[in-house]
Order: C-alpha cells, then structure tokens, then sequence
C-alpha cells in the first residue's frame, strides 16, 4: 500500500526536525498526561474512599434514630428522637432473618481528664458485638464482656488519637481517666483507622459500655444508632426492608413517616462511587480540553510544515503522486505527530501518577481506559487538526508548488 | 510520441489575459534529443510543463504516446507522469532530509504494482549515474553535480519513455555540467526520448534537433547536423587530466 510505503519516509523527516516535532507535540503530551494523572488520582481517591466504607464494618446497615440529613459533607441528626431503644436492636437480631448481629450504641461529645491533661472526646456507648460488625480491633489490652456491659462497669477502651492527647503516647492500659464526673479503668486500647472520607478522625473517640453510658454518662433510655451486620453482601438490600418494617412495627407509626434512617453499605458505597467518579470525570474533561490546544499545536506546524516543504509536495506531484496522495501523507503525518505525543503524554501521565504514589502525596490507581481514550482521542485531535492543512496541501497546483523554491 | 497541435496558454481572462504560448505545433518521435530554446519569457517552461503533463493547454491538441493528454483529469496525468516522464530540475528538488537512495525511489511509492525490488532497482540506476558509492549520503553531504545525478537516477527509476529536464546544468559548473550532458547522451543511446530545455546554445549543442521560441511560437525548427558528444569530450577531459 502507498500509505505504508511513505510512512517510513514521513517518519524520517519528521524525525529530522527533533526540536519542530517535539514542540509540536507538547500539547498534545500535557493534555494526554494530564487526563491519566488525574483520573488516576480520581480512581485513587475512589479507592480511599471505598475502603473507608468497608473498614467501617462487613455486610454493614446503619441504623439512625430520626430523619437524617447530610449537611456539610456530615450526617447529622436534624432533631433528637427518643424512639429509638436498645431492646429495638435485640428484635432486629432476633427476628430479622437476613441480619447476623446488632448492635446498638449512643454517643455524646464530653469532657475527659488524666491527672492534668484534659481533652473533649467523642465517647461512645456500644455493646460488645459492635466492635465485630465495625470492625473495631484492638490494638493492646481487652475489650469488655458481656457481662462488664450488663454490669454496666466503668471500663474504657481508648482510640489512639486519645491516648496521644491524654498519655502523650504511653500505654494506658489499667490506669484511671475521668469522663465527665466518673472514673473509668481504661482495659484496651483501638488499632488506629486514620481519617474518614470526610477528613474526621475516626481514632478520636472512646468506647464503654453502653448501659454504663446510658445511665451513668448522658442518663438517657434511648439510644442514637443501631449498628446492623447482614448475613451476607447480597442480603443487604433485604435486610434493610426487613429491619424497616420490624421498627415501623415496634414504632407503631402506621402512616405516619419513618422516624429513623436506614442506610446499607452498599448504597453509600454506589453514591460515594458516584460522587468521585462524576468528578473525576469533570476534571478529565477539562484536561481533555486541553487537548484541543494540543491539536492546534499540531494545526499550526504541519502549515507550517506544508509551507516549507511547497517544493517536496511539487516533485511528489510531478513523480505521480496523485492529490489524494498528497492529502493522505499529510493526514498520517499530523496523525502520526499526535500518535507520538499521546503515546508519551500517556507514559508522562502514568510515570507522574507512580510518582505522586510513591512520594506519598496521593494514593493513585493507574487507569488503563483512560490512558487508552487519552491515546486515542489525541490520535483523532490530530487527524482533525490536520484535514485543514493536508487539503491545502493537495489543493497546491504542481508547477507554482515547484516554482515556491 | 509527442504531437501537439496548435497549442495554445493564455493566463488570466478577459482583459488581463496574457498569452503566453500562441499555437505550437510539432511532434517529437521515440528516441529523439531534442534542445527546446529561447529566451526568459518566450514561454518555453509553460510548454515544458504543459509536454510533462503538470499544466493543461488553453487550447489545441496534445497526444502523449497515444493518450489524449488535454482531456485527461488530474489522477490520470499523475499515472501517466509516473510511467511515462522523468523529470530533472534546475535547482534538482531532492528531499533534503532523506537519502539518495529514499529519494531515487520517491516515484515507486506512488506508481502500482510497487515492484518488490524496489532498492535494488534503486541502486542499479544510481550505479548506472556513477553514484553507487554515496547510496546512503543526503543530498547535502553532494556535491551539486553528484545531486543532479541522483535527481536523473529518480527520473531513470521508473523506467520511463521520456527525460524532460529544465536547465539541468543551470546550476551546474561547466565540468559537472558536461558529465551530466554526458549521462544524458547515454540514455538517448539507450534509446530514450530526451528534451532538455536551456537558454544555453552550449548545452543545445548536444541535442539532434534544436526547437527555439520566439514570443510563444516557435521561430525555428533544425537538425543539428553534428551534436557534440559530451561522452567523448568528458573521456578526453580525463585523458588530459591524467596526462598533466
């Protein structure tokens, strides 16, 4: 095929011209690097996100007394509701039969001392089954019992953020701290979780036992959350039905609106997937407009380029070549020129996505689509970029071509 | 071969018009050299070009080995250059960032089949200008003389009927002229058609019939009766220098 056999040729003289080459491709190698970084980045921060919500527990349904809103990012309760009750947690383990465990718990922002050093602490109140289905390990020391719960002991397990505010780092198993007014043992303390996606610091809290909470901490009977581990991924759906229709029973609330929130682990895990990814998507886009500067890079030199070689496209005319010949090889070559530059701007992107990694600045998933629409779409930028001057290129008549030297 | 009846080019239209050739008539047969003359401006490029199939008459009748030249449309004359005209050039027109050898093979890659032997035929042709050792030199690292060889070897490559070169030792010293005269001589020996066009009554010397322009028609037709063979005068040129 011609095509083929005035490539070799075309790559020749384009590669006689490093510097023209190399600048002219430039746009083309940003805008194509560009869309692979940050949509690594995208997908990085995807992962993040994702594993956060699966390091908040297995099979996980949140339970939430009230209607809830997110506001700033957060979830937050719009208004107290007292309907919500431990025994409502023990019905949902009994009698829904998709759930595996529920754990029910309630937490308040308060006051916390050891000897002189103070700190406001998220305290929680949990039931021993709470730091399965969340996931909470312990790093050193115990967690309570049952029976510690029932007792309603004053026994404390601490997250590190806490142990690093209150003991500035030493081990605070078996010493006193005081929450509020009332001593506490502290007995273990939390293997650390770092940030939430929202940038709270999931290790600035600690756990009692939430009878102990209730009645000695915040003297309340009702209870904020019930954590809710389902059987298995698949059955999160349903298990979220069922725990519905139990609490709208117990509630008694016949018409009236749910007065508690239900979320599973696998919708938050879609709307979070969604929210990254729309965004992801929207700052690629923008690189990818850049792309487009790239292609009139590409437009300005290979007019340039027709230009300067006026007295090639002649003789090529005069040899035989026909017009559709001269179209051709300016097409391929401004292809050829964009092919070249997405190839690299996709080696830049993926190289400056590893480095990013492994410097420690942001977690990022190399995306292999997207370096391939980078590559390809640059490959389109150039051969559109390029119709305007391969048509000039052919339209020149060959005796005034031939004269142009 | 060649015939053209009454050809006529007038530029422009209408009151701008200028004609520049004013009905050229005579025919060229194979195997003929023919010197076309004339001073700058009596239009003898716009007959060159219109002969080489890169320009269309205004008017009157072309035939090129049997083919209608006039009514041909553009793809056709591109074929019809690549098989049947080699053209050589004042100022050589070589492809600068390439080879002697990529640029003798320029024509293959638009004429079909490709012929699979392609180099080889390549490095015939530059062996039979005297160039077989300077293949992979660039036109730049050529002297003027060794460029208008590789420019005859491109026209050579196809084989074609006919060499059409435009002042093709203009640029040239008179010694690389002579030896480019001389290669000419042996392809009209070979028993190719060869026209060259020159302002230069030296280079005309060479040819069998000399056909010279005035004012777009042609002023006069002759036979050289004995064309200076450039061959012999290189070979005595060598002879004397070998002998100082």
């Amino acid at each position: 095929m011609k095509l083929s056999r005035n490539l070799a040729l075309s790559c020749e003289i384009l590669a006689a011209q490093k510097l023209r080459t190399l600048l002219s491709v430039t746009g083309i190698v940003v805008g194509v690097g560009a869309v692979v970084l940050i949509v690594s980045a995208g997908r990085g921060a995807e992962k993040k996100i994702l594993d956060r919500i699966r390091d908040m527990g297995t099979n996980l349904i949140v339970v939430n007394a009230g209607q809830t809103r997110i506001i700033a990012g957060r979830q937050r309760q719009i208004a107290t509701v007292t309907t919500l009750k431990a025994d409502d947690a023990e019905a949902i383990a009994r009698q829904c039969p998709s759930v595996a465990l529920a754990a029910p718990a309630t937490s308040k922002k308060l006051a916390t001392r050891y000897e002189s050093e103070n700190a406001n602490t998220n305290v929680v109140g949990m039931t021993p089954e709470g730091f399965h289905v969340r996931n909470i390990a312990i790093a050193s020391g115990r967690s309570f019992d049952p029976e510690e719960n029932r007792a309603q002991r004053r026994v404390a397990i601490l997250g590190p953020t806490v142990v690093e505010n209150l003991f500035d780092g030493a081990d605070p198993t078996g010493l006193r701290i005081r929450i509020g007014r009332v001593p506490f043992e502290v007995v273990g303390v939390m293997a650390p979780k770092g940030m939430d996606a929202n940038g709270v610091d999931q290790d600035d809290l600690i756990i009692v036992p939430l009878g102990t909470a209730m009645r000695r901490l915040f003297n309340v009977t009702h209870i904020q959350t019930i954590y809710v581990q389902a059987r298995s991924a698949e059955l999160l759906n349903t298990g979220e039905k069922e725990i519905r229709e139990l609490l709208r029973q117990r509630h008694r609330l016949r018409d009236k609106p749910d007065d508690f929130t239900i979320q599973n682990q696998a919708t938050l895990v879609d709307t979070e997937r969604e929210t990254t990814r729309s965004m992801t998507f929207l700052i690629g886009s923008v690189a990818g407009i850049s792309l487009m500067v790239g292609g009139i890079g590409i437009l300005a030199v290979m007019l340039i380029s027709v230009r300067e070689r006026t007295g090639e496209i002649g003789l090529r005319r005069a040899v035989g070549a026909r017009r559709s010949d001269i179209r051709t090889q300016f097409l391929l070559e401004s292809g050829l020129l964009a092919a070249v530059g997405g190839l690299v701007g996709v080696l830049g992107g993926v190289g400056a996505a590893l480095a990013v990694s492994m410097l420690g600045y942001w977690e990022t998933v190399i995306s292999w689509p997207a370096a391939l629409i980078g590559f390809a779409f640059s490959v389109f930028v150039g051969i559109v970029f390029g119709i305007y001057p391969a048509i000039h290129a052919a339209a020149l008549e060959p005796i005034e071509a031939l004269r142009a030297e | 071969m060649i015939e053209l009846k009454t050809i006529e080019k007038t530029y422009g239209s209408g009151d701008t018009a200028t004609p520049v050739l004013k009905g050229i008539s005579f025919r060229i047969q194979a195997g003929e050299y023919v010197a076309l003359m004339g001073a700058s401006g009596t239009g003898k490029s716009t007959l060159m070009n219109i002969v080489g199939c890169l320009d269309k008459p205004t008017g009157g009748q072309y035939q090129l080995d049997g083919a209608d030249a006039v009514t041909l449309d553009d793809n056709a004359l591109s074929h019809l250059r690549n098989q049947k005209i080699g053209f050589v050039f004042q100022q050589f027109h070589l492809l600068e960032r390439t080879t002697a050898l990529k640029n003798v093979m320029l024509p293959l890659i638009y004429s079909e089949p490709y012929p699979e032997d392609a180099e080889q035929r390549a490095e015939k042709v530059l062996t039979a200008v005297g160039l077989n050792d300077r293949m992979y030199y660039r036109p730049g690292e050529l002297s003027g003389g060794q460029q208008q060889r590789v420019a005859i070897a491109r026209a050579l490559i196809t084989n074609p009927q006919i060499i059409l070169a435009d002042e093709p030792t203009g640029n040239l010293d008179s010694k690389s002229g002579l030896e480019i005269l001389a290669i000419f001589k042996r392809l009209h020996r070979d028993g190719h058609t060869i026209i060259i066009v020159t302002h230069d009554e030296e280079v005309a010397e060479h040819a069998d019939r000399v056909i010279v322009l005035k004012d777009g028609k042609i002023e006069q037709d002759r036979r050289v009766a004995q064309p200076r063979d450039a061959e012999k005068e290189v070979d005595e040129r060598i002879g004397r220098e070998d002998a100082e």
